[in-house]
């Protein structure tokens, strides 16, 4: 096992009253690939959320190559171009084309020069089958289309992990396919992925290590393997019967 | 001559009075023209960039673990602002005029009417603006600003280059509106003696004892100027819908 990126510690995240995430401990090494499966409200998104800094823990702590991330701004830009995010609804910018949403941080957070930062737009695109899209505004593109610029964009920053926030929830079943295509094109890099998802098939093959979460806790984190062929919680066992009956 | 035109000796009815003004007085209803404009669009512009800055300023986020040195001005600066908007909102602008303007005289600062004309357009453009400008950042999508943020964008580079831009263009009815507006406040500056479309219509009735016509005279002219630009505005909106194809990258087609 590689060495440990992201170290998730005793962190718990509530919302007023209400309790998302109950002292979850989870690390996250290099070249794994961990899917996160359970019902909605479970308190996946949450906990990713809580990894990319976009929320805030309520206590516990994150520790990024060993240190541990602090609230403040500079350091969380510095952190965020780290870890890349891919979200549900895409979050492209709608004043860009794919092309310029390729560069712009990679211009603005990283500074690279113009043809550089052109390169990599390229490269990431050509990667996801959406180079010839380049001029093309998101709102032209399909769901499918805007999830694999949102890929490649992520990719031009070079991430060392990047995060995944239920990337196919979103899109109607045949664009679904595309973009696990392209998920699994990346599994294959070497790259350290860690997917919120409820496609039950792809987090079985494709995924290193699989983790069930289930009202906030964490409730059986194995190898995909052992995780859905013997789930060792009941809990687990009553939520994959679900998915893997049909 | 307008009047041999019309055959007018002498005006006998209101039609023919406002004629008769409107060319006498030619020069002064011109250079009240100019003034308003003049007042309207520097005071808008000048008041729009204000708007911003203070809009910008009310949404700056503050990290719970930031330098005190960082947050304190931050927090400073949203105080001001805060109250800044809620004077100017909150009181007559024809009362601002008159404050502001006797004020600085009264500070031994030399001030011409014109100067604080557009200082008073300018201040409660600017009130107005924030607000605008503040609704416009809210009514960006917050997925928007997670995109960028995710990819280590601050805050404040997010704001120039995601949220502003889309803002901007949602906000645009709401500034041409805040443009004709002013265009017709400019009027109330007639009280600290701006020489202004409102002023000359004023001087003008009085010379003849026929105010309605002069009045009538500016109110055409007032009109005239808006339905312009109103309509030069739709224009410009429906410019800025963008185009609804695109060139596909032909270059890089075979590389799917």
């Amino acid at each position: 096992m590689g060495e440990t990126i992201i170290s998730v510690q005793d962190l718990s995240k509530s919302f007023g009253d209400h309790e998302v995430l109950k002292k979850i401990d989870m690390d996250v090494h290099e070249g794994e690939i961990i899917c996160i499966v359970g019902s909605s409200g479970s308190g996946k998104s949450t906990l990713l959320r809580c990894i990319n800094r976009l929320e805030r823990q309520t206590s516990g702590k994150i520790l990024f190559k060993g240190t541990e991330l602090r609230d403040v701004q500079r350091e969380i830009n510095e952190y965020r171009s780290r870890v890349g995010m891919v979200f549900q609804s895409f979050n492209l910018f709608h004043n860009m084309t794919v092309l310029e949403n390729c560069m712009l941080c990679t211009r603005k957070v990283l500074h690279l020069p113009k043809e550089e930062a052109f390169d990599r737009a390229i490269t990431h695109l050509k990667a996801v089958g959406m180079a010839p899209y380049i001029h093309a505004r998101p709102s032209q593109l399909s769901g499918g289309q805007k999830q694999r610029v949102a890929i490649a964009r992520s990719l031009c920053m070079n991430p060392e992990v990047l995060l995944f926030d239920e990337p196919t929830s979103a899109l109607d079943p045949e664009m679904v396919g595309e973009v696990l295509n392209v998920m699994k094109k990346l599994a294959l890099t070497g790259l350290t992925m860690v997917i919120v998802t409820h496609e039950m098939a792809f987090a079985r093959d494709v995924s290193t290590r699989t983790i069930f979460m289930d009202g906030g806790y964490v409730v059986e984190d194995a190898p995909p393997s052992q995780l859905f062929t013997n789930p060792q919680n009941s809990r687990t066992r009553e939520f994959l019967s679900r998915y893997l009956a049909g | 001559m307008l009047l041999n035109i019309f055959g007018i000796e002498k005006p006998e009815n209101s039609i023919e009075w406002m004629i008769f003004l409107a060319e006498k007085y030619a020069g002064m209803f011109w250079k009240g023209t100019v003034l308003t404009l003049l007042i309207a669009v520097l005071g808008t512009l000048l008041g729009f960039l204000l708007g911003y800055v203070i809009g910008i300023i009310q949404d700056a986020k503050i990290g719970r673990g930031d330098p005190v040195l960082r947050k304190a001005p931050i927090r400073l600066m949203k105080f001001i602002a805060a109250i800044y908007v809620e004077i100017f909102r909150d009181t007559p602008m024809i009362v601002q005029a008159m404050i502001i303007y006797f004020g600085i005289r009264q500070a031994n600062i030399g001030i011409t009417p014109v100067s604080a004309g557009v200082l008073v357009t300018v201040l409660n453009t600017g009130a107005y603006m924030a607000e605008t400008v503040r609704a416009g950042i809210g009514s960006i999508d917050q997925g928007q600003r997670e995109g960028a943020w995710a990819m280590g964008m601050s805050p404040m580079k997010t704001m120039l280059h995601i949220v502003l831009p889309q803002a901007f263009k949602n906000i645009i009815p709401e500034m041409a509106n805040t443009f004709l507006t002013n265009l017709k406040m400019t009027s109330v500056l007639n009280v600290i003696a701006v020489q202004e479309l409102f002023m000359a219509a004023k001087t003008v009735g009085g010379n003849y004892y026929k105010y309605f016509e002069s009045y009538l005279v500016i109110a055409v002219i007032y009109f005239v100027l808006c339905f312009a630009f109103n309509k030069v505005f739709q224009f410009l909106e429906k410019r800025m819908g963008g185009k609804l194809d695109y060139a596909l990258a032909v270059e890089y087609m075979d590389n799917d």
